[in-house]
């Protein structure tokens, strides 16, 4: 990557987080990876892809829940983001069927929806 | 316009049953409105509220309604889901708790990714203050925000640095402690795994403040994945121009280097931190003179903590006053607790200073775990002290924690139920500053080991009265003479819990008696012949042979042999065996 200079850094900023299309982001820290954050990525890299579906599956921190680990953040057009929590290969399967395809919420592994960024 | 969703949530999380009944019914009405296309029913596990019967949260609205009951359901779907109106009497006011500032970005951003911490205005305070701030500048800044050392003793972050900055040296240092070793305590570790640059750029802006050429950071080598992402982390800083020669094109230079701790608790104490990354044993030495004056080689040195660096970008950039809008008068902006023990929601919070415990424990962690009532809360590991019930609703701030004989330290927060033993937990601690005393300070290796014995002693059944002001005299010396702030506070858990709770130490003495049954020695188990059904269980488990007798006349425990390991409590299917 090239020297970033005083400019760049402000040019970067203003660009802001490049969110296009729809994302899952699962929760890969210490306490998420303990808890299976790990095979619930896996899955749902494997499964998008033999799904053929328009996501991107990221990583990031905890985010403090570390009760109802793992954590996966959905955003998906047209929906509000929700948390899922304590997601296990099935429950990541519904989500990519129910979440992502069908643009309906699962049931019973809502954590918290979040009504704006 | 999308579709209306409606979450249900049960803030008692008791049954699922209930939940499902609560939903069909809910879901029935809305088909009897012929509503079923225009909305979409969610069961939720957790919408953040707690002991209020079912909730219902209607989105895009976000209305929220607590305590509804089946009957209510068709007004609801009257007013707010047919029209956007709102019903006074069920309606439920969120008030935000938490305020994120050190956990801005975690669990927001990919931390292994610069150009996503660069997104979220990251590295904005660097350009900031290398586009035309002076150090004495950012020192300025810092004392306007009130930010104090979120390691554990509080000190000013500005007056370190303006110390440091003041001190004659060819040569200067920053030091990152990432080095978090109580028990129970995670805030760091999170945080170098979550935002593992927002810690970089504070420690390069501490650099640029102080006028280090030079920074470290000191990561104790159980956080493998912590490491792994700040190592990443540091490359990326080096590849895009951010560390190394020539910052951003300017004249500043600046390198970090990672140095692993292997595991010592007492390396977190800064002079022995210096000497670890020296490459000699890891012991404390006497201050003065500190490390502002002389620390690592012997030159001027800052020691920051990670949640500390992690607040520094953020003061810079929406400026001290900002920053300092939130808090107490004492103690400004957010601390991060890892909160753990017997509470529903044990993870990570952010709260402002002055919140109370009660609401940490209660609003923001769900409440209890078990359905036993609230004992204490142990705050600041093992260098803190317990806060026993009646003290919740105390603001939480540097003052009024050292106030109730406890500390901030950095952030542990462990809450204890009933059914928590007071000199078991007081044992527990000591026990692990005991182990970790580094050994180069008499009051400290044998103050601590003479207060374990005398804690195991009661513990035990064999603790006198005068026990108790035996332990009173060790922590006093122990306070007085110790090298390190690690023997200075061994005693305090020991010392606050025998101050609220006296009562319990002398049951344990006199009395030969351990309420929460906790205390091995101090129990005793029996038959209850009534409900025994003579199964022999117990006695074929038994691993002494203690219980005695035949199926005709019963079967009873000999007191004698009993090692009161709990086996036949735990083997017994009729609940027969009584434990006192």
């Amino acid at each position: 990557m090239a020297k970033l200079t005083l400019k760049d850094i402000d040019g970067k900023i203003a660009a802001g987080l490049e969110e296009s299309g729809d994302w899952i982001k699962v929760g890969m820290s210490t306490c998420g990876m303990a808890a299976g954050a790990g095979e619930v990525f896996t899955t749902l890299q494997q499964e998008a892809k033999k799904r053929n579906l328009a996501v991107q599956i990221k990583k990031c921190g905890c985010q403090g829940m570390c009760y109802a680990e793992p954590l996966v953040e959905v955003h998906c057009g047209g929906l509000p983001d929700v948390v899922y929590g304590r997601v296990d290969k099935d429950v990541a399967i519904k989500i990519l069927e129910k979440h992502i395809s069908a643009k309906t919420l699962v049931n019973d592994n809502i954590y918290e929806v979040r009504t704006k960024r | 316009m999308g579709k209306k969703i409606i979450l249900l949530a049960d803030t008692e999380r008791s049954e699922q049953e209930k939940l499902r009944d609560f939903y069909t019914s809910f879901a029935n009405l809305i088909k009897d409105n012929g509503l079923e296309d225009s909305v979409s029913l969610v069961r939720a596990a957790d919408i953040g509220i707690y002991a209020k019967g079912f909730a219902v949260k209607i989105f895009p609205q976000g209305t929220i309604y607590t305590g509804v009951k089946d009957g209510d359901i068709a007004r609801i779907i009257e007013a707010s889901v047919k029209a956007d109106g709102v019903l006074n009497d069920l309606l439920f006011k969120e008030e935000p708790k938490q305020i994120r500032i050190v956990l801005r970005n975690c669990g927001v951003i990919d931390p292994e990714s610069i150009d996503e911490y660069i997104a979220c205005r990251g590295y904005g305070a660097l350009k900031k203050i290398l586009s035309g701030m002076t150090p004495a500048d950012v020192i300025e800044e810092m004392k306007k925000s009130g930010l104090r050392g979120r390691g554990g003793a509080g000190y000013p972050t500005w007056m370190k640095w303006k110390f440091t900055r003041e001190s004659q040296g060819d040569k200067k240092y920053v030091i990152c402690n990432a080095d978090e070793g109580d028990p129970g305590a995670y805030m760091d570790r999170s945080v170098l795994e979550g935002d593992p640059h927002s810690v970089i750029e504070g420690l390069i802006i501490a650099g640029y403040t102080i006028g280090a050429g030079m920074g470290y950071m000191y990561i104790r080598a159980e956080y493998p994945l912590a490491v792994e992402r700040v190592k990443k982390a540091i490359e990326q800083a080096y590849d895009c121009g951010l560390l190394g020669k020539n910052i951003l094109g300017t004249d500043f230079s600046f390198d970090i280097d990672i140095r692993l701790g292997a595991g010592a608790f007492v390396c977190g104490e800064e002079t022995a931190l210096i000497a670890s990354i020296e490459g000699r044993r890891g012991t404390p030495r006497p201050r003065p003179p500190y490390p502002s004056v002389s620390g690592l080689w012997g030159k001027p040195t800052a020691i920051n903590n990670v949640e500390t660096l992690a607040n520094v970008p953020y003061i810079i950039l929406e400026g001290g006053d900002k920053f300092a809008s939130i808090g107490t008068e004492k103690s400004k902006g957010t601390k991060v607790f890892a909160l753990t023990g017997k509470v529903k929601n044990s993870g990570l919070v952010e709260v402002p200073m002055g919140i109370t415990l009660r609401e940490i424990v209660f609003d923001i962690g769900g409440g209890m775990l078990t359905d036993k009532p609230i004992k204490a809360v142990q705050t600041g590991g093992p260098s803190g002290g317990v806060i026993p019930v009646d003290y919740l609703d105390t603001p939480v701030d540097y003052e009024n924690l050292q106030k109730l004989g406890s500390i901030m330290g950095s952030g542990g927060m462990i809450v204890m139920d009933e059914s928590d033993c007071i000199v078991d937990i007081a044992k527990f601690y000591l026990g692990f500053c005991v182990d970790e005393s580094c050994g180069k300070c008499a009051p400290c290796r044998i103050g601590g080991y003479q207060m374990l014995n005398v804690l195991n002693g009661i513990a035990a059944g064999s603790g006198t009265l005068e026990d108790l002001d035996k332990l009173r005299r060790l922590a006093q010396a122990m306070q007085r003479a110790s090298l390190c702030a690690l023997g200075q506070t061994a005693a305090n858990p020991v010392m606050s819990s025998l101050k609220y709770f006296e009562n319990e130490y002398r049951e344990h003495i006199v009395n030969r008696k351990c309420r929460s049954h906790k205390c091995r020695s101090l129990m005793t188990y029996s038959i209850i012949q009534d409900k025994c059904k003579r199964c022999r269980v117990c006695v074929i488990n038994c691993p002494v042979n203690a219980i005695e007798g035949d199926r005709e006349k019963g079967f009873f425990i000999d007191a004698s042999k009993c090692i009161k390991c709990g086996k036949c409590f735990e083997v017994c299917k009729f609940q027969s065996i009584a434990k006192e």
